[in-house]
């Protein structure tokens, strides 16, 4: 998240006066951090409820790892789609 | 705070860390590492498939079994069941594929993951989706798979205006899009991660003003760190991108899962 | 190659440069290129070369060297099973063996104890055989002993008698001057002789 930032940041430093470059550097860092919500909060609840489970019932931990990793990357996903729209809003 | 007041470092523009120019006209450095992936994928095997399978197997045959020996249990068997081992062959090649060309993003020297350009993700996604139509259609039929795409049994009627639209931009669309974007921001984002920390440690250790040099410590160890975070990045992406083309595949295959 | 600005205190500025990836081909050609297209925008090239080097590994993989390696494993699981299999079987052979030597040696061991008491019986037979026919030689013994002391009694006594007999009637004779009648002689003297003993 901060290399984002920085990113950002050395990207509307680089454009300095360009009005246009600014916000799109600035919306697009606001843009990932909104992003980064959501997922954060639901990759937690699935790694919680995944450990739990594997604590319950050791003997299933091979299901759940295969689930709590199909439910990670669904989730994951929509963080990832923000960061392409920060590339997107940049560079495009 | 103290590196933006003290020491700021211009960013180099996206592309230059990303767009290679032709080592020869038309095969740059992600073609290349793509073709060197093959490349190493068939040797795997080749020396394996070489070897006397009646022996303890060892070395190349040994890594080559325990590759297909994972899809078949850790991927196949927890998605498609016993039916699905039909599809060792292919799903065995995406994941080695998409695993080889992630680790060169931390082999010191290249450091370059091939999957961090759009190109080979969006490649293969749209594979996975023409396998998965494909077997769909040829396992329920056009109308069946569609039927069974857009008005997915024991739903209320009513609930229909909702799911339907709803499904079908999540299978056709949806799906071939996070599963290429997945696999391709993940990489790119630990990409930019590693050279962001390695930038950051090379400017403050060659920084004019001499208390600054030890401070490229913190972010030197950051970058060792990401390193090996980006080691278990690669295998899980990896394992990600072929577990779901499963799951698809599955699903396409059996409608009821 | 790659550049970094390093602004000093913001007076100076020192221009750093970097070589972080082509560093060992050390020619421009591997080094990235400039400004370009929007970097998530797939290029044709890295497309082309992607697309061929994995469809042509896949059909590798599909047609010969997963198949091979596959049956290769199934084979050797299969002569592992054929092993355990083979192991099992010579197990339960010995197991059989055992159990038929072990039961031959009861039936032996039955065999014996049984000789043993039948011969122990005919021993026993003969001994108490034995026993009977000594105890009945003696016992014939001692009747005949005793039939013999009894003759010899009778016969002394006889003898006695006679002599008694003679003896009085003699002694009669001469006191009497006649002599008696040796009936009565004989029956006197049975009288005494009954009883003295007596």
């Amino acid at each position: 998240m901060e290399a984002l930032s920085k990113i950002v940041k050395a990207a509307a430093d680089a454009a300095t006066g360009d009005e246009k470059n600014i916000a799109a550097a600035g919306s697009a860092g606001f843009a990932y951090g909104l992003a980064a919500i959501g997922p954060g909060i639901g990759i937690g609840m699935i790694f919680g409820s995944a450990i739990e489970a594997m604590a319950r019932q050791p003997e299933a931990a091979g299901m759940v790892r295969t689930t709590m990793f199909l439910g990670v990357a669904f989730t994951e996903a929509l963080a990832l789609i923000g960061f392409v729209v920060v590339i997107l809003l940049k560079y495009a | 705070m103290i590196i933006n007041s003290i020491l700021s470092f211009e960013f180099p523009p996206i592309n230059e860390l990303l767009r290679w120019r032709d080592v020869v006209p038309g095969l740059n450095k992600v073609g290349l590492i793509a073709i060197a992936s093959a490349l190493i994928g068939t040797l795997i095997f080749l020396s394996a498939a070489r070897k006397d399978p009646k022996v303890a197997p060892k070395g190349t045959r040994n890594l080559a079994e325990v590759i297909v020996e994972f899809i078949e249990n850790n991927i196949i068997m927890q998605t498609m069941g016993r039916d699905g081992l039909g599809w060792t062959p292919f799903l065995l090649t995406l994941f080695l594929f998409v695993y080889l060309c992630n680790v060169p993003g931390i082999i010191p020297f290249i450091q370059m993951p091939a999957t961090a350009r759009m190109a080979i993700p969006m490649f293969l996604a749209v594979l996975v989706w023409i396998v998965f139509n494909a077997q769909g259609i040829r396992h329920q039929g056009p109308i069946g798979y569609f039927k069974n795409m857009m008005f997915p049994p024991g739903v209320p009627k009513a609930l229909y205006i909702l799911i339907t639209p709803i499904e079908l931009i999540s299978t056709l669309i949806i799906r071939p899009f996070s599963l290429a974007v997945r696999l391709f921001a993940n990489m790119l984002a630990g990409h930019l991660l590693l050279v962001i920390f390695a930038l950051l440690s090379e400017a403050l250790f060659q920084a004019r003003d001499r208390i600054l040099i030890p401070i490229g410590i913190f972010p030197f160890f950051m970058l060792v760190f990401l390193t090996g975070f980006e080691v278990l990045v690669a295998f899980l992406q990896a394992y990600i991108f072929t577990i779901l083309a499963a799951v698809y595949i599955a699903g396409a295959v059996h409608p009821e899962h | 190659m790659l550049t970094a600005f390093v602004n000093i205190n913001s007076f100076s500025q020192v221009r750093v440069s970097f070589d972080v990836v082509s560093a060992e081909t050390g020619s421009e050609e591997g080094a990235p290129v400039g400004p370009g297209p929007n970097p998530i925008s797939p290029e044709m090239k890295e497309l082309v070369w992607g697309a061929g080097s994995f469809i042509v590994f896949l059909i590798l993989m599909r047609l010969f060297l997963v198949p091979k390696v596959r049956k290769g494993m199934a084979s050797r699981y299969e002569s592992i099973q054929a092993d355990h299999e083979y192991a099992s079987a010579t197990r339960a052979g010995a197991q059989a063996d055992v159990a038929r030597y072990e039961s031959a040696v009861a039936e032996i061991r039955s065999e014996a104890a049984r000789r043993l008491e039948t011969a122990r019986q005919t021993l026993d037979k003969e001994r108490s055989e034995k026993v009977a026919q000594v105890n009945a030689q003696i016992a014939s013994r001692r009747a005949a002993a005793e039939a013999e002391v009894a003759a010899a009694r009778a016969a002394a006594q006889g003898q006695i008698v006679s002599a008694v007999d003679a003896v009085t009637s003699r002694a009669t004779q001469i006191a009497v001057g006649v002599s008696p009648d040796a009936a009565i002689v004989s029956r006197a003297v049975q009288q005494a002789m009954e009883g003295s003993r007596s």
